[in-house]
């Protein structure tokens, strides 16, 4: 790195106040971004605060079940011994078998604690540092930063000292980090499952981490009703806090005392480092991981060729020219002109033709002499309809008055 | 940190992505597409534009924001624009008409980068027009309720 990018220290009570206007970033921060490390690093030691438990050692053994062994119609498992009851007869033992023990049932010795090599470890703390300094990590981990005025956020050690709450929470408000504790609070749900019958009833985001320096700082007390907020001594950086669920790019707020020892405890890219006894921070494996840049550079386009344009021989799906006019075209340069004419001629032949202006007393005429003619029409349909019901009234008399007769 | 390389610890997961229905989408704000790709992820960039929907009053034109990613590389500890200026980000909002807005698209990516800007512009043209036909209706149920 040519120049060294500079980092102010905000002052406790006023966030557009500086109190050092320009300190250098730890090294610490240019660590390279190493996912993979950090996501093995913490699968296992995640697995470090589990405690052992295991199922009942005797659980679906306690009978003297035997098996029946051939010949009598029913499946080999052993059964429960004894009678006078439903249960004996009925299969037991089996994982398959109703009140059977499970299969390989889970032993108080099962391998709870996984351990992982000093160096991974340190490599994988060092590059959750790094990454909580680079905005687009945090903003991707789901941070709500848009009000913070820098990231990392390093803040003079005036805070050390709050011991209420209210200092905390106003502290988190002066620099936009109470909209994340807004998130935590907002998006606390009961948890799914049993867990909740085991004292975990809520499921909890986190917030922002705030790390401090001095061991007889009272700010624990101060923040530690707030959601979502954590604290923690730079001297103890858990990389599961720093990268929670094994995710880079906590919310962090570093004192500036803690932010200064971090080149005493991660060491520098000239000095290994003091405090982790003989630990050198990663080494990057490409100094510009830029691709962008790489490709754009003088010196690889300087040697590359021009880019080959693609000669397209012919359509890849097949348009049929009788349909589609620009098909045709293309294969009949005329064929525009032809039509350009065809529709122009049609044009010409309308052309001589007079529109009839309909007179609009021909039209009341007209109009009359049809309501005429659709009344006459009324009319007759009218008396034809009347004759044929006369007819019937006669006949249907005429039947009755012969019935009534008889 | 470059874009290649934020890429890489991104593209697996982030608090923007969203997947359904085999789809996998993005409400990043400087994403315009709305679908999560390496060119259009536009929070891992230091120059993308977001084109993105405000919650502004009724009677308001400027619905639309423009979000304007910014380097993050030499931050300024200066916070007297507390509102439209972010550590990340700074937003313009479009009350000076959909004309300014598009330039400033237009300017920020200049003759570069004509897919990610054709879609800014798409979306603040489909926004816009969102807006207008949401304003006409408003306008005219509130004459018809002075009715």
């Amino acid at each position: 790195m040519t120049s060294v990018p500079l980092v102010s220290v905000f002052s406790a009570d006023d966030s557009t106040k500086v109190t050092a206007k320009h300190i250098p970033l730890p090294a610490v921060f240019q660590t390279p971004i190493r996912p993979d490390i950090v996501s093995f690093v913490h699968t296992n030691i995640a697995k470090n605060r589990r405690q052992a438990h295991a199922v009942n050692p005797q659980a679906g053994m306690q009978h003297s079940a035997e098996s029946w062994g051939t010949g009598r119609a029913v499946a080999r498992i052993p059964r429960v011994s004894g009678s006078g009851t439903h249960r004996s007869g009925q299969a037991a033992f089996g994982n398959q078998c109703r009140k059977g023990r499970m299969s390989l049932p889970i032993k108080v010795w099962r391998r709870w604690h996984r351990r992982v090599n000093i160096k991974q470890k340190r490599h994988a703390a060092a590059t959750a540092v790094a990454a909580t300094g680079i905005v687009p990590l945090v903003l991707a981990r789901g941070h709500r930063i848009s009000q913070v005025p820098q990231i990392p956020l390093v803040v003079e050690d005036k805070i050390e000292s709050y011991e209420k709450t209210t200092d905390a929470l106003n502290f988190l408000k002066r620099f936009g980090a109470f909209e994340d504790v807004q998130k935590v609070v907002s998006t606390k749900v009961v948890r799914a499952g049993i867990s909740k019958q085991r004292g975990k009833k809520y499921r909890v985001r986190k917030g922002p981490l705030v790390v401090y320096f001095n061991e007889n700082a009272k700010l624990l007390k101060a923040f530690r009703n707030v959601p979502g907020v954590e604290v923690v001594n730079v001297t103890r950086l858990n990389l599961l806090q720093l990268a929670p669920g094994g995710q880079l790019g906590r919310f962090v707020i570093w004192t500036q005392s803690a932010f200064a020892h971090l080149d005493k405890l991660f060491g520098t890219y000239r000095y290994a480092s003091v405090l982790k006894d003989g630990y050198q921070l990663l080494r990057p494996l490409l100094t510009n991981p830029d691709l962008a840049r790489i490709i754009n550079s003088n010196q690889v386009q300087e040697k590359v060729q021009p880019a080959k344009t693609t000669k397209v021989l012919h359509e890849v799906q097949k348009k049929n020219p009788l349909k589609n006019t620009k098909a045709m075209d293309r294969l009949n340069p005329y064929a525009k002109k032809q039509r350009a004419a065809a529709t122009a001629a049609i044009k010409a032949n309308t052309k001589g033709t007079k529109k009839i202006k309909k007179n609009k007393a021909l039209k009341k005429a007209s109009r009359a002499a049809f309501n005429k003619v659709s009344a006459a029409l009324n009319d007759a349909t009218k008396a034809a309809v009347q004759e044929e019901q006369d007819i019937k009234v006669k006949y249907f008399s005429v039947q009755k008055g012969a019935a009534q007769a008889e | 940190m470059s874009q290649s390389v934020l890429w890489e610890v991104v593209k697996g997961n982030n608090a923007f992505l969203v997947k359904r229905n085999g789809l996998t989408l993005s409400t990043d704000p400087f994403n315009n597409t709305g679908v999560q790709t390496y060119s259009s992820t536009g929070f891992i960039t230091q120059n993308a534009i977001g084109v993105v929907p405000t919650q502004a009053k009724v009677n308001q034109i400027n619905n639309v924001n423009l979000v304007a990613r910014k380097s993050t590389k030499f931050q300024q500890a200066d916070r007297k624009t507390k509102n439209t200026q972010s550590v990340y980000a700074s937003t313009l909002s479009v009350k000076h008409g959909i004309h300014t807005a598009s330039r400033v698209i237009r300017k920020r990516f200049g003759t570069r980068r004509l897919g990610l800007q054709k879609a800014a512009l798409r979306k603040l043209v489909k926004l816009n027009r969102a807006n207008a036909v949401r304003r006409r209706n408003e306008i005219a149920a509130s004459k018809a309720q002075k009715k």
